[in-house]
């Protein structure tokens, strides 16, 4: 069934006008609010937001997190995809739904179980200090790498789905043939199934990305005010100090870093390997 | 007669809608303990009045910017807020200075609740005091100075300065460094030992959990919330250090030209009166700033209760914290937070 381009337009313009009214002018009128001030339109609210050396850090620290959590959740998503492809059917589903499982429990009830497994009696420390590797608990709440965790957890399913569906389109006698012509393990990933399955990583590592960037529960029960993100000193900027210019501001740089980091990916991916 | 009928039925909905209106007052309060408010407060004035209120819920920064952006034509008559929450309305000129004559229990109020605004722009309705809370089977807590000391290190958690805790648990800690009544030393002091400290609470209830968690045992505390200690199964206990407790106040004001002043004043009046501050009391939720308020001495432990603690609170004036609060932030955000 083909559409006509008048067919096609009626039918999605209802989609079109709900977007444009309820999502487009009212973000776009709180951007605009980052853009204004007294005599008019001005940069100057990013130039005063990067002037504080504490935004700054707050800055690095999100692109940091993103980064590592983006990066990380590839690193051991490819290996997790990898062997998820190639179980049995049956057991390919049981595990693939162990995957996908943390996404349907609540991420406050998935980071407060953080909580109790990171804190001065929780499991890890119950750990260190039964082994002996220290005399008294060591502080991992309130750390990036409490931050970096949670992140991890919440947002790695995103990038094995996408990199498990992408694999699964790799032709089942591609690696088999790149082994025999002797090929390493090392040059069949790289030189094949990377290649290969380059828009699965895109997708994935832009939902990872932009997800931890954006993320508020996790970063504002495991980082607190002593580790603060992007997201947390915006909802500081709003309702703590009811200052909607650097809000705005944030929530600007927010968008540009999703923006870029999917362009960055998909110029990664475009290029030859 | 058909035309007559529909005109006299809509003339009647107008004088209905018109007197319902009359009779509607709206306030803004903070979202704590609003079942047991509207039993002990709402529903009791409702019926003495005959009129209808309007409840209102939001954190204070909420609140006010609604407050603000109405000024014009207000949709709130009546609020009860901070202090120095209050005292930054009052210089943008958006409340109404009250007459006092109209508040009967007005000369039992404590005289600190009086005009704590100046220009009686607001009346304290409820104090505070803010102690330490600490593990009294840990740690003994003598002074404000041990939440900085080298036994708490590690252990301890301060609130953040944005909130309503942070400014006056920084007034302590000064005090017990020698009292320069400039926080710049303090917060410097806090920024050398930020390693120390666990986090930087923003609610009590997060404080309380993470006591309960045994990763902090000891914390600056507002005594409102003394009652969720209190009951824990771990061994908690409310300090009486050395440089004494601080102590805080939130205050009724009422919005400038709402329109709706003769009701706004039956319900500070009657919200004052020893009957129903003792019956808030009562059910430990507010502490009283009405002086005639007895209550029994199991009660008063979980409340900030009488003249003799009432007057040995350390209370920051409203204008000191209006003054510096942007200074401290900042300084705190360089050398704190980092």
């Amino acid at each position: 069934m083909f559409l006509s381009t008048k067919e096609g337009l009626a039918l999605a313009l209802p989609a079109a006008i709900f977007s444009f009214l309820l999502f487009l002018v009212p973000v776009g009128i709180l951007l605009s609010e980052a853009f204004k001030s007294d005599v008019g339109w001005t940069i100057s609210g990013y130039t005063e937001f990067f002037s504080k050396p504490l935004n700054r850090t707050v800055f690095f620290r999100t692109l940091k997190l993103g980064v590592l959590v983006a990066g990380t959740s590839a690193i051991i998503g490819y290996a997790a995809a990898f062997c998820i492809v190639n179980l049995p059917p049956k057991s390919r589903g049981r595990i693939f739904g162990l995957v996908i499982l943390p996404l349907m429990i609540s991420p406050v009830a998935r980071t407060y179980a953080w909580i109790v497994i990171l804190g001065r009696t929780g499991i890890v420390n119950d750990t260190i200090v039964g082994l002996g590797l220290s005399d008294t608990p060591i502080r991992l709440l309130f750390t990036e790498t409490a931050v970096f965790l949670g992140l991890l957890q919440l947002f790695m399913p995103l990038m094995i789905i996408s990199l498990v569906s992408a694999m699964e389109n790799i032709p089942r006698d591609v690696i088999p043939a790149a082994r025999v012509l002797g090929a390493s393990w090392f040059q069949v990933f790289f030189r094949v199934i990377l290649p290969l399955t380059k828009e699965g990583l895109v997708i994935g590592g832009t939902l990872v990305f932009t997800g931890a960037l954006t993320a508020y529960i996790t970063p504002a029960i495991l980082g607190g005010s002593k580790v603060l993100m992007l997201e947390t000193l915006l909802y500081q900027k709003v309702n703590v100090s009811n200052d909607f210019v650097s809000a705005s501001v944030i929530a600007m740089i927010l968008i540009v870093m999703s923006f870029s980091a999917n362009l960055l990916l998909k110029r990664i991916a475009t290029a030859r390997v | 007669m058909k035309k007559t009928l529909p005109i006299i039925a809509l003339a009647g909905a107008l004088a209905a809608h018109t007197a319902a209106a009359q009779d509607k007052l709206t306030i803004s309060v903070y979202s704590f303990a609003q079942d047991a408010y509207k039993e002990l407060l709402y529903e009791p004035f409702q019926e003495l009045c005959g009129c209808e209120l309007v409840i209102e819920t939001g954190n204070s920064i909420e609140r006010m910017a609604k407050i603000e952006a109405n000024a014009a034509d207000p949709v709130i008559d009546l609020a009860v807020i901070s202090s120095h929450d209050a005292l930054s309305l009052a210089r943008k000129g958006l409340l109404s200075p009250l007459d006092t004559s109209r508040i009967s229990s007005f000369d039992k109020l404590y005289p600190a609740a009086q005009d704590p605004l100046g220009d009686n722009m607001g009346v304290g309705y409820t104090f505070y005091a803010t102690s330490i809370v600490y593990r009294s089977d840990l740690v003994d807590i003598k002074s404000w100075g041990d939440l900085l000391g080298p036994d708490l290190a590690g252990n301890v958690s301060l609130p953040n300065i944005v909130g309503t805790q942070g400014p006056l648990a920084l007034m302590m800690l000064d005090k017990s460094m020698g009292g320069s009544g400039d926080f710049s030393n303090v917060i410097s002091k806090i920024g050398e030992n930020a390693d120390n400290i666990v986090t930087f609470y923003s609610r009590s209830s997060e404080l309380a959990q993470l006591m309960n968690q045994e990763e902090v045992i000891a914390a600056p505390l507002g005594r409102f919330a003394w009652s969720r200690f209190k009951s824990s199964p771990l061994p908690f206990a409310w300090a009486e250090p050395e440089e004494g407790q601080a102590g805080g106040m939130n205050v009724m004001i009422m919005t400038k030209g709402n329109g709706n002043e003769e009701l706004a004043y039956q319900l500070m009046d009657y919200w004052l009166s020893t009957e129903v501050q003792t019956r808030i009391a009562e059910a430990r939720i507010d502490s009283p700033s009405n002086s005639e308020v007895v209550v029994s001495a199991e009660i008063a432990d979980d409340l900030t209760y009488g003249a003799d603690l009432i007057n040995s609170l350390n209370i920051i004036s409203p204008a000191d914290i209006i003054d510096n609060r942007d200074a401290w932030v900042e300084q705190w955000n360089t050398e704190v937070i980092k």
